[in-house]
């Protein structure tokens, strides 16, 4: 019995919807869509990133942004993880913390920092200074609203890791920690020298699941910096829905968001083969 | 690998002391949206206050949030409809045939940023006089219900004997009747699964509500965003329609929230 037709509803909506529009898009970084004929099809798009200062600006930002967010939920995601798998507590109270926050809309979490971070009647700065330090200006700092950022999504989505890593440790074969038990491999040297690389894979898989995310930042910087100030947290997925909807520069906009795509697809190629790398 | 311990008192308290205090910005969300305007903005903070529900009364009462909110139910409920309707039998052939291409494609599809496909999508839309039109953004958010519905439907399929299918082709049934009488009263509890994600991740979804929706079909994710810009200094309101939208993804989050610990824990190893 072939029941292979049976896809064909699917796979037109993803030809109409996905595939269609894709190659739309990339005809449109080519120059496809110019209505100024002499400009013509070709590369002039992307030549236009080499030299324009805010797409380099942008670019960095984004790797600033992947990098920091990244390395702090995978550091306290495992160490979550490991409490949750030390001590069984995952219902309840508990289970409720670990899953709200990535269930909860963008724009929900968007709107509690604004009020909570706010400079002068937010509630963070009134705890800053009951305990003695100076107030901050969380995102209306230039200097700072990047990290400030970076850690609302770590506290987002370090629950979301730490249940990845959760599931890499209850699978892990329990043979290898009698032996090492033997061999007074004990605490701390334990988890560097055993659990650490028997969790590599799992570890990049939740890698791979968030960069595909942190590369495409959008939602919380659109609800609560747009971007600012001045450019401190305009990502190359913000900086590229500016260029198409602000400014209706269309043809660049869809140059920036395919280059936004291929540094996805890069990273995901680095982690896949890395995590081959560490396979056991 | 687990190690059997019994929780001794004090540890129950350190992790529920220790969610509490992660869980307190939403906490504070819900305790502000029940502060009159001037103890919402009153420094230092205040805990303890007379509550009001006046932010709800002026929010579904004196603006257009309840139809923002229909708008929303809209969106969700049939974008959640047709992602199912395509993922279902979608999935059945791919178990089926253990086809391994459409995961891939699924995949590559999902690395692309969504800011990629709004401006063709507009340009089609437009073309298609259904701009800011509930089709627009129902089709629009399919894309993330379908792939969605899939990939959480794929395993149950999966772990459905080839003999519960081989023994209804004997019978003479066809592959739509298969599918219907004798596969998916075996996998109910994932279409429920896959019903509840799809609804709960089209009701968040932000950026494609952003863009193609209309004044009249703005979503209560979208209307709410707009209040940031309009008047920040209403907290209280504010927090109001941030606490109203949060509610249905919360709840309907809890009635799956022992498939998400075991599915996301489990698909991560597997994958």
């Amino acid at each position: 019995m072939s029941v292979r037709w049976m896809m064909i509803p699917a796979v037109i909506m993803t030809l109409a919807m996905v595939v269609f529009p894709l190659g739309y898009a990339i005809y449109i970084s080519f120059g496809g869509s110019d209505t100024a004929l002499s400009s013509g099809i070709g590369f002039s798009n992307y030549r236009r990133m080499i030299d324009d200062p805010l797409f380099w600006s942008a670019l960095w930002i984004t790797l600033g942004l992947f990098v920091v967010a990244l390395v702090l939920q995978l550091v306290l995601g495992t160490a979550l993880a490991l409490a949750l798998n030390r001590y069984d507590v995952v219902r309840g109270l508990v289970r409720t913390a670990i899953l709200s926050p990535f269930m909860l809309p963008p724009v929900v979490i968007g709107m509690i920092a604004i009020v909570v971070l706010d400079p002068g009647l937010g509630a963070a700065n009134w705890i800053l200074q009951s305990i003695g330090l100076p107030p901050l200006l969380w995102l209306a700092s230039p200097e700072w609203s990047l990290l400030v950022i970076a850690l609302i999504d770590t506290w987002q989505w370090t629950p979301f890791v730490a249940l990845i890593v959760l599931g890499g440790l209850q699978s892990l074969p329990g043979r290898v920690y009698e032996a090492a038990e033997i061999d007074g491999a004990i605490g701390f040297r334990r988890f560097w020298h055993i659990t650490l690389p028997l969790l590599g894979p799992t570890l990049l898989t939740a890698a791979v699941l968030r960069s595909v995310d942190l590369l495409r930042f959008f939602d919380i910087i659109y609800i609560t910096t747009q971007g600012g100030p001045g450019n401190a947290t305009t990502t190359l997925n913000i900086y590229a829905y500016k260029l198409g909807f602000d400014f209706m520069d269309i043809g660049y906009a869809s140059a920036v968001m395919i280059t936004l795509a291929i540094v996805v697809f890069g990273s995901v190629l680095f982690f896949a083969a890395l995590r081959r790398k560490v396979a056991w | 690998m687990k190690q059997d311990v019994k929780n001794p008192l004090v540890v129950k308290l350190v992790f529920a002391l220790g969610s509490l205090i992660f869980l307190s910005p939403v906490l504070w969300m819900a305790l502000s949206s029940l502060k009159d305007p001037l103890t919402v903005t009153a420094y230092p903070p205040r805990l303890f206050f007379e509550p009001t529900l006046e932010n709800y009364r002026e929010l579904f009462g004196r603006t257009d949030f309840l139809h923002y909110t229909w708008n929303s139910l809209i969106v969700a409920g049939c974008s959640t409809i047709l992602g199912l309707v395509l993922a279902i039998p979608a999935a059945f052939a791919i178990s089926w045939h253990r086809l391994t291409w459409p995961a891939t494609v699924s995949l590559f599809a999902r690395m692309a940023p969504g800011t990629l496909f709004l401006l063709p999508w507009f340009i089609m839309f437009s073309n298609m006089g259904l701009s800011g039109s509930y089709t627009a953004l129902i089709l629009a958010h399919s894309v993330i219900t379908m792939p969605l519905a899939l990939w959480i439907l794929l395993p149950y399929f999966d772990g459905l004997p080839r003999e519960v299918v081989e023994s209804g082709q004997i019978d003479g049934c066809r592959g739509p009747t298969i599918l219907l009488r004798i596969v998916l009263p075996m996998i109910y509890p994932g279409i429920a699964v896959a019903t509840i994600m799809s609804f709960v991740f089209s009701w968040n979804y932000f950026l494609f509500a952003l863009a193609l929706s209309g004044f009249e079909t703005k979503t209560a994710i979208v209307a709410s965003f707009n209040f940031i810009g309009e008047g920040t200094t209403n907290w209280g309101a504010l927090m109001a329609a941030a606490t109203s939208i949060a509610i249905p993804p919360l709840v309907l989050t809890f009635t799956v929230q022992r498939w998400l610990v075991a599915g996301l824990s489990f698909g991560a190893v597997k994958g």
